[in-house]
């Protein structure tokens, strides 16, 4: 497959790492923020190649983990109305809400359809007309020019019995709020490849600047990774921090600005809280007013909905990098991935799961895995 | 001129000879039965055992050991590129004899049709299912069909139980996989289930992909031929994949397996479908792909005698039986790493992240 | 926030004032919107495609650029590291063997 296959090629991969563990002096901290690079790093084991030379602290960069636990039910309350047809991504149907999760619901009668686009969504609506389809719109930047059509589309089409329940997230102000927690430890960070491809990089300027700390742009292939740590290192090493860019053949200063332009005329900034980390001012998106019809918690008066989270799930630590999944005193035991207490073990993307999934706790206890 | 059929104490005045769907009461046991029957199955499976109609089927068999299997078939699309419902039931019971080392003979179906199914759609699954009965040299010689109510089957449910003969003594079992032991596998992974997904409404994914349902025996044959009573383990990876049916062996035999991720045979085009949708090619199910163990020794034998059969052409080699981490099944990756293949909780969903 | 590939567009066409179009993914094709790359792609190039949106154009320079420079880096990295080898051998082979010293046989 063209522009992917090539980013898989293991003899540069090799060469990249042994480049990186050449040119480090010591052993660098850094984080990758997005769940599809965990997913990467861990199911290839790059993180293993790079050991001694860099740690990698892995970020709360799944959409699905963070999702606010009164999210979920929310959704939950939605897919058991009889009059609904609750269109989803599929990594949402086994996030435990408070109660039980979708794919429970489901089992239960409600009708909840997996659909690969949110245009899929407003098609449903038009081909059921006497159905409400409500459609999850979950993720980060880059999923919101999608979400933002999807409702502009229906408003343009006149679907009205189209509305989404929003679980929109934004990387900086995570990043912002956890390199000014007073424990950080990391050094350096890769930031997500393809919310970069919709926003560019001109927001995280002045975060390298302020905190004099690399932040290079990265892709999601093995290669990718890898010339990301690379270059990161390198600035490293000479006491740089700005912004750069490896992911190149998809990433512009300026992004796309055709995309952020529609986000910006559907959504607007709010404060989000983010599962197991908390709130962080800012860091989400809600439907704007003048697409007010649109808003699931509006048409079916859902803000009575709150919830609390558990205290034992240790999330957030994990999220925030605090410890590693491994290092949670539930992994593996109490929680796993057929029982997961928290979003980062259910989602593959999140960091309990990646982990839970490529062995790393039975590693540490069988006799050293593959040689 | 109507004939009225008791059924379940209703009253169906509809007149037989018209009907296009399935009603309930064809599931009577009574006339609209025998009519379904008679002409909308026997014709496809004729064979003078079945014509007897009899309770049980008696088959002869001489004096040999037995295997016997079972299963159920539900697969939504009913129909997709490749296969069926039918054929899919057919070829899964036959493959489960072979891999026990059996000669798959004798077939019962049973047939389970919601009220509504289309009879021209049930005609072509079950002249399906005759055509890859016939083609395995395997007969139907019994069956069941009943009907339930609009609702409470998705269309069509097949179960299948097949019998097949033991070639002497020789067995093999998920237990014998011995550390030494190579893995090879037949063909390339993860054709029926990306089929299947892609045709599933909702996803608007448009391929060329078709199912690889095909009957494994012929391989099986090939296999004893070249290395007799050395193949130790044999498994077709169904539901779960490739990476499901070796942990399976690995717990069951007690030994570790390694994969290298770099061997594992897989078609561009399924690939491409499993990147699109954030799938594992090694959880989706296979049906026309065995994997087999033997010892390292005797795999180039074992690799020529599967590559002699058009089923076989991309067998190859994907990995060894190891002492290490015995019970489990790790993978060294493309670019030089290890991760454990565990088995998934559940199904695999298609992802956003 | 993530899961997104590249595919090759091979037609166009306007659906009631938005751009849609067709990829072909290695074989898999698929409806997708073009609204947010339309100013800028043509059927036979290439776009990231993320949830039935494309998001980005790839461009094909600067991946070819890049690419033939990680290439490059790493026939010298092989180089370097045979190099290496051969030296440790070297480095064997003159090195005195255990319970031997210089000038003893």
């Amino acid at each position: 497959m063209k522009y992917l296959s090539e980013y898989r090629d293991a003899k540069i991969a090799k060469a990249l790492a042994r480049r990186i563990r050449a040119t480090a002096s010591r052993r660098w901290v850094m984080m990758e923020v997005c769940g599809g690079q965990t997913h990467t790093i861990v199911r290839q084991g790059i993180d293993e190649l790079v050991g001694d030379a860099v740690e990698m602290i892995h970020g709360p960069g799944c959409p699905v983990c963070v999702t606010p636990l009164e999210q979920i039910d929310r959704a939950v309350a939605l897919a058991a109305r009889p009059d609904i047809i609750f269109t989803s991504f599929g990594d949402m149907l086994r996030v435990p809400g408070s109660e039980c999760d979708l794919q429970q619901v489901r089992a239960r009668g409600g009708t909840i359809r997996v659909v690969y686009s949110p245009l899929d969504a407003v098609d449903l609506a038009q081909r059921y007309p006497d159905k409400q389809v409500v459609f999850f719109a979950v993720g980060f930047e880059t999923t919101a020019p999608a979400n933002a059509m999807a409702v502009w589309r229906a408003h343009q089409l006149g679907v009205r019995n189209f509305s989404m329940l929003v679980s929109h997230v934004t990387v900086p102000p995570a990043m912002l709020a956890l390199l000014a927690a007073p424990d950080n430890r990391v050094q350096a960070f890769l930031a997500a490849g393809h919310v970069c491809t919709v926003m560019g990089w001109e927001e995280y300027e002045p975060i390298a600047e302020r905190y004099h700390i690399p932040i290079v742009v990265t892709g999601f292939e093995p290669v990718d990774i890898l010339e990301g740590m690379l270059l990161a290192v390198r600035q490293l090493e000479k006491g740089e921090g700005r912004v750069e860019n490896q992911y190149v053949r998809s990433v512009r200063r300026e992004g796309n600005v055709a995309a952020r332009k529609l986000v910006r005329q559907v959504f607007r900034l709010t404060d989000r809280q983010w599962r197991g980390i908390g709130e962080i001012p800012a860091s989400g998106l809600a439907i704007r007013e003048e697409y007010a019809d649109f808003d699931a918690e509006l048409r079916f008066g859902l803000q009575d909905i709150h919830a609390t989270e558990p205290t034992e799930c240790r999330a957030g630590d994990v999220l925030r990098g605090k410890i590693k999944p491994n290092e949670c005193a539930m992994f593996g035991t109490v929680c796993t991935p057929m029982h997961p207490l928290g979003a980062p073990m259910v989602s593959t993307e999140g960091a309990c799961a990646a982990y839970f999934t490529a062995g790393r706790f039975r590693k540490a206890a069988t006799a050293g895995g593959v040689a | 001129m109507s004939q009225s059929v008791f059924t379940d104490g209703l009253v169906c005045p509809a007149p037989i000879a018209e009907q296009t769907h399935v009603l309930l009461g064809h599931g009577s046991g009574g006339k609209l039965s025998a009519a379904l029957v008679r002409d909308y199955i026997l014709p496809h499976f004729a064979n003078t055992t079945l014509q007897e109609l009899g309770d049980a089927a008696i088959v002869d068999i001489g004096f040999s050991r037995l295997a016997f299997s079972t299963d159920a078939f539900v697969v939504n699309p009913l129909e997709f590129p490749g296969g069926d419902i039918g054929v899919l039931a057919v070829h899964g019971t036959l493959n489960d004899l072979a891999m026990m080392g059996a000669e798959p003979r004798y077939i019962a179906v049973s047939l389970i049709l919601e009220e509504g199914f289309e009879l021209g759609r049930l005609q072509r699954i079950i002249a399906s299912m005759a055509r890859a009965a016939t083609a395995a040299h395997v007969t139907i010689v019994t069956g069941d069909t009943k009907v339930v109510e609009r609702g409470k089957a998705d269309g069509l449910f097949i179960t299948t139980t097949g019998i097949g003969v033991c070639d002497s003594d020789f067995r093999t079992s998920p237990t014998q996989a011995r550390v030494g032991d190579a893995v090879l596998i037949s063909g390339p992974m993860g054709a029926h289930g990306m089929t299947i997904m892609s045709a599933r409404e909702g996803l608007g994914l448009d391929t060329e992909l078709t199912s690889d349902s095909a009957n494994l025996y012929p391989l099986v044959r090939h296999l004893r031929r070249a290395v007799g009573d050395d193949l130790h383990v044999m498994r077709d990876p169904t539901r779960g994949g490739v990476a499901s049916a070796v942990n399976e062996i690995a717990a069951a035999s007690r030994v570790g397996i390694e994969l290298l991720e770099e061997t594992l045979p897989i078609d561009p085009v399924v690939s491409a479908a499993c990147e699109m949708l954030g799938l594992d090619p090694l959880y989706v199910a296979n049906e026309g792909v065995l994997v087999a163990f033997v010892p390292e020794s005797r795999a180039d034998a074992a690799l020529s005698a599967l590559r002699t059969h058009p089923l076989g052409a991309r067998s190859c080699q994907i990995g060894r039986v190891v002492e290490d981490n015995a019970g489990s099944v790790w993978m060294r990756t493309t670019i030089g790493g290890s991760r454990l293949v565990d088995l998934l909780p559940g199904d695999q969903l298609p992802r956003i992240c | 926030m993530c899961l997104g590939i590249p595919g090759r567009i091979t037609e166009i066409h306007d659906d009631n004032g938005v751009a849609m179009g067709t990829i072909d993914f290695g074989g898999v094709r698929r409806s997708v919107c073009l609204a947010y790359v339309a100013d800028e792609v043509a059927p036979g190039d290439y776009a990231l495609i993320h949830v039935g949106f494309a998001i980005a154009k790839v461009s094909e320079d600067e991946a070819k650029r890049t690419f033939a420079l990680l290439e490059e880096m790493s026939q010298l990295d092989e180089l370097e590291w045979l190099g290496e080898i051969a030296r440790t051998n070297a480095a064997e082979l003159t090195a005195p063997v255990e319970g031997e010293r210089e000038g003893v046989r």
